[in-house]
């Protein structure tokens, strides 16, 4: 597996743009620089710039599509190319192809995560609208990494999805319709999509002040809900890619 | 021109990228439409007459539809270098230019057909839910909202179209790029001067979305305007561009 892996990473350093794609990072932290400047804020509550830089629309929104994306970049070279019989040639397992795949995902995940919690301490802290304390970046660390990797889980249905095409234009509109949905069904239960659980699971503690819920945190449930979407796009994954030659 | 148009539409017919076009704009719909079922303290968003129809716009405005129209653009461009069928068409000989032009004029007519059909489903449900409340001048309203947005998105997302037609292989960048451009709409919207001059707010305000005054109206015109010029500037300096690669050799 971890050869694997190690290729993955290999055949990633010839796409320029998976790593342009990490520049997203900065987009809801400078947005936040941008907002409170607007309001020429100073001594906010760190968790308040947090919540906006990247506990809000970085987990629902933008990470969500950019793991999409990088789902569907992933998968679509190969299967474009017809590599898949070479690589079931060698033999490469067809779940260890699934899962190899998925940990490059998990690591990009948390990659992009990392970045973002730095660029919020540094849009947050240089401007001067939140003074510099270790607790709260630790606090902000803390959930970024939760974010990273439960996000990572979360797309697992649109790794499967396009594992099981040849093309990318369905798993790429299927990617902006479940980045939608996860987005718009927290106002109805947020344990229907795994996106919208997420946002459970890292506000479990209440101390993210305004990202308030219709229903009580539950975070088994949640962990649940993420679990079974997994566990059907395993399934799925198994399915598809043991049919396809 | 025109036969090239009809080779284009053709072209598309055999692919299913407009099946899922319509596939996803259903789901924008009936995503909303869900959404709309949530309670306030006076009730349903869903029992207020014409709620549906003008929160489809936005939704569907900042997250979805220009990432789909760039892409089906981005798409038509980029396949003819990808299935390595350019070589053939420039054999013909197709001009490159008229050729990307073809493909940039069906994908406005696709972009407004997009929004025409989300019209359609969302005048459908709410006729449905108050069919008394309705009047023949605000369903038109709609109606007028809704074919501006077709064409504001196109000329909103057609300068990253002919930014990708120049480079022939980055359809995931117009995907990614359109994407957080829509996306940054929602901040953009918070003030009264960018919400004017940011082209996905900018047509949004044109179509009626925003309340604006007549000289930002003009402006968010202009700036649409202006996007197009530069699809139009992007697309006729790459066709001399490549007109000299192909003199000099490549």
């Amino acid at each position: 597996m971890l050869n694997l892996v190690q290729t993955e990473f290999l055949k990633l350093r010839r796409k320029k743009m998976i790593w342009f794609m990490l520049l997203a990072a900065f987009i809801m932290p400078f947005f936040s620089f941008v907002y409170y400047n607007y309001f020429e804020a100073s001594g906010i509550d760190p968790v308040a710039f947090y919540k906006l830089a990247a506990f809000g629309y970085t987990p629902f929104i933008i990470l969500p599509f950019v793991l999409g994306v990088f789902c569907v970049v992933l998968m679509h070279d190969e299967n474009r190319y017809d590599m898949l019989k070479q690589l079931w040639i060698v033999p490469v397992s067809k779940m260890g192809y699934f899962f190899s795949k998925f940990i490059v995902v998990l690591i990009y995940s948390i990659v992009f995560m990392l970045i973002s919690a730095v660029a919020t301490v540094l849009f947050s802290v240089l401007p001067g609208f939140v003074a510099f304390e270790w607790q709260s970046v630790g606090f902000l660390a803390e959930r970024c990494l939760e974010i990273g990797v439960l996000t990572a889980f979360a797309v697992m249905p649109i790794l499967a999805l396009a594992a099981s095409k040849k093309g990318y234009i369905f798993p790429v509109c299927m990617t902006l319709l479940y980045v939608f949905l996860g987005f718009f069904i927290t106002s109805i239960s947020m344990y229907l999509h795994p996106v919208s659980s997420i946002s459970v699971i890292i506000t479990r503690s209440g101390n993210i002040q305004g990202l308030a819920f219709a229903q009580n945190i539950n975070v088994p449930l949640a962990l649940f809900c993420i679990f079974i979407w997994d566990a059907l796009s395993v399934l799925f994954a198994a399915f598809s890619l043991r049919k396809r030659k | 021109m025109r036969k090239m148009l009809w080779a284009e539409w053709r072209k598309l017919r055999r692919s299913s990228i407009i099946l899922l076009t319509v596939f996803a704009t259903v789901l924008i719909a009936v995503i909303v439409l869900v959404a709309g079922r949530e309670t306030t303290v006076d009730g349903f968003y869903l029992s207020d007459a014409g709620w549906y129809m003008t929160m489809v716009q936005p939704w569907a405005t900042m997250f979805v539809l220009p990432a789909i129209v760039a892409m089906l653009g981005s798409y038509m461009i980029c396949r003819e270098e990808q299935d390595d069928t350019l070589k053939s068409l420039l054999l013909i000989p197709v001009n490159e230019t008229t050729l990307t032009a073809a493909k940039m004029i069906v994908t406005f007519a696709i972009s407004i057909l997009i929004y025409l059909l989300l019209f359609a489903i969302t005048f459908s449900v709410e006729l449905v839910l108050h069919h008394t409340d309705l009047s023949v001048r605000m369903v038109l309203s709609f109606f007028k909202s809704y074919l501006l947005e077709g064409i504001g998105v196109f000329l909103a997302v057609s300068p990253i179209i002919a930014l990708v037609s120049y480079t022939k292989k980055s359809y995931w960048l117009a995907l990614l790029l359109a994407e957080i451009y829509s996306f940054a709409g929602l901040f953009m919207s918070m003030s009264n001067l960018t919400r004017s001059f940011y082209p996905i707010t900018a047509l949004l305000g044109v179509a009626g979305y925003y309340e604006m005054t007549t000289a930002n109206l003009i402006g968010s015109i202009f700036i649409l305007l202006l996007c197009g010029c530069l699809t139009v500037f992007i697309l006729v300096w790459h066709g001399n561009g490549g007109k000299e690669k192909r003199f000099y050799g490549k």
